[in-house]
């Protein structure tokens, strides 16, 4: 009981390791994402990256400093934009004629594949978004009623 | 080409070694140590499977590996030392 009452609670090297690789981490996400519709990945798999990092943060530091760098309502905050810029980008499909997530049909000044191109890494930016909040959140649940109990 | 596939194989083997200490290992140190060796022989299997097929998608899936199998260790460790994560 002593020992989980220190600040700092893993070792120099794992501290200094962790905080040269987290912005890597997150630089590999968005690359993730964005080369998603080219290589294998995509937005969930981003987004699962990315939500890694602030979980490296949470298990290296502590669950504090994670909350402080990634507060709960920032989290409910992407979630929710995430989500909006999904049904966002399949309302204004419906809008402009198509069906719901027909890309094509957008009112634009470009080709039809560039559109659907367009589109889909917006969809991916948004499904990312989401994925990352909801596995950040995830991780806080199971960890903060851990420490409660 | 053909030493590639083979030294694939022999990686295969030696993780099911591996997988023979997680099983029956008689201390919990011991069974994390195995199962970060079983991780980063499958990022070599990725990379060279990459390299056999001529793709290089296999690296970018090496390299999430290689990361998810730190985290898991991180993570492992931590709750044996301390009790909780």
């Amino acid at each position: 009981m002593k020992k989980t009452t220190k600040k700092q609670t893993e070792s120099i090297v794992i501290r200094t390791m962790s905080r040269i690789m987290i912005p890597f981490i997150q630089l590999f996400g968005l690359y993730v994402i964005i080369h998603g519709e080219a290589s294998p990945g995509g937005g969930f798999q981003g987004g699962v990256i990315l939500g890694t990092s602030i979980i490296l943060l949470a298990i290296v530091f502590d669950l504090r400093e994670a909350e402080r760098r990634m507060p709960w309502k920032v989290i409910t905050a992407f979630m929710c934009v995430g989500l909006l810029i999904y049904s966002g980008i399949g309302l204004l499909d419906l809008l402009s004629g198509g069906a719901y997530l027909e890309y094509t049909k957008l009112p634009l000044p470009l080709p039809a594949h560039e559109i659907s191109a367009l589109s889909i890494l917006f969809v991916e930016i948004g499904i990312g978004i989401t994925v990352m909040a909801v596995i950040i959140l995830l991780f806080y649940y199971l960890v903060g009623d851990q420490n409660a109990s | 080409m053909l030493l590639l596939e083979f030294i694939t194989l022999v990686l295969i083997f030696t993780a099911f070694l591996c997988l023979y200490r997680v099983v029956v290992g008689p201390r919990a140190g011991g069974r994390i140590i195995a199962v970060n060796v079983i991780g980063t022989k499958t990022v070599v299997l990725l990379v060279l499977i990459g390299f056999i097929y001529d793709s290089l998608y296999f690296v970018d899936v090496a390299l999430v590996y290689a990361l998810f199998n730190f985290i898991m260790t991180l993570a492992v460790s931590k709750y044996l030392e301390m009790g909780r994560i």
